[in-house]
């Protein structure tokens, strides 16, 4: 399937030939996909159940996603000492809203959250995250490299 | 990946201050993988965007994975056939890559199977179990970790292109 550098195949116009190539690239890309996803069905058929925990039982995980704060019980009351702002607003940086259902398991709509700038904390939080795991993996290679050089430098 | 940097050819403007030249393959890598980091960390942040963004965000992900890779299918084959040689750098991005696929594609696919809103809107119904809630959780917060490892390990190519591409040369001066 690496054609690269090779000749077109024969017959075909330059741009049909990488268009040949990229939709042959793409099919074998959907193939591998497709494989995956098939691999996610059987797991759900055959042992529906995920790494750290039982088998599912029928709706009783809470499934929780966002930043939540964590002074918010499950039935939405909060803890003492920990404050919401008037009008039903979660203090700043924060989103009070518990993001499941115990019952069911399946978190609440939340239309109404739609890029409110309060939880652009959310946001922020995830850009952080990244861009520490970045940092941390960029100063790993740069020191693993340095290291070799000076190990080839002694050689 | 490859970028050049030749003199604009005779004949352009040679007094205003112009960009390296960079090829027009490797311009799409930058900015489409880009836009693809850029979508991925608002897509998880679900108390930001809500549901509906989410999802359609998500779906649009999923497209851009398929582009992504197929952009990239040269380097998958390549490399795989190279495992057996000694070079560890290539053997730890190829691994990260192949758990990357798999939990991104499980991410998009049960993200899909639960989907409330944009499946739905097309007339298309969809699964709500618990496991596929639990399997989009958890492949989102091991996407979460991978992808910045994935771009990270690329960091020697990101800030050679992103230099080419975001710096200006200073103008020639004509003579």
């Amino acid at each position: 399937m690496d054609r690269r550098g090779g000749p077109p195949p024969a017959g075909l116009a330059p741009g049909a030939a990488a268009a040949v190539k990229f939709l042959r690239q793409f099919a074998a890309v959907a193939a591998v996909v497709a494989v995956v996803v098939l691999g996610g069905l059987a797991w759900n058929h055959f042992a529906p159940s995920l790494p750290g925990e039982g088998p599912a039982a029928g709706g009783r995980a809470l499934v929780v996603r966002g930043h939540i704060v964590k002074g918010v019980r499950p039935s939405g009351k909060l803890r003492p000492g920990v404050r919401v702002l008037p009008g039903g607003k979660p203090p700043p940086g924060v989103t009070a809203v518990t993001r499941g259902n115990i019952r069911s398991g399946i978190p609440g709509l939340m239309l109404g959250d739609l890029l409110e700038p309060v939880n652009l904390a959310v946001l922020r939080q995830t850009a952080f995250l990244e861009a520490a795991v970045i940092a941390a993996v960029v100063i790993l290679d740069m020191g693993y490299c340095r290291l070799r050089r000076a190990r080839r430098a002694k050689t | 990946m490859s970028v050049s940097s030749t003199p604009s050819p005779a004949g352009t403007a040679p007094d205003r201050p112009r960009r390296a030249r960079v090829a027009a393959r490797t311009r799409l890598d930058f900015w489409f993988d880009g836009v693809i980091l850029v979508g991925y960390t608002v897509s998880y942040s679900y108390g930001w965007t809500g549901v509906v963004i989410h999802e359609w965000l998500g779906i649009g992900l999923g497209i851009a994975l398929l582009l992504h890779l197929t952009l990239h299918w040269d380097w998958v084959v390549r490399t795989t056939r190279r495992l057996i040689s000694p070079r560890g750098h290539d053997k730890l991005i190829w691994a990260v890559n192949l758990a990357l696929l798999f939990a991104m594609t499980l991410c998009v696919a049960s993200g899909i199977a639960i989907s409330r809103v944009a499946l739905p809107e097309l007339g298309l119904y969809t699964l709500q179990s618990p496991f596929w809630y639990r399997l989009h959780v958890l492949t989102a917060e091991v996407t979460v970790g991978l992808v910045p490892v994935h771009v990270a390990l690329r960091w020697r190519w990101i800030a050679g292109v992103g230099r080419r591409l975001l710096a200006w040369r200073p103008a020639r001066r004509p003579r």
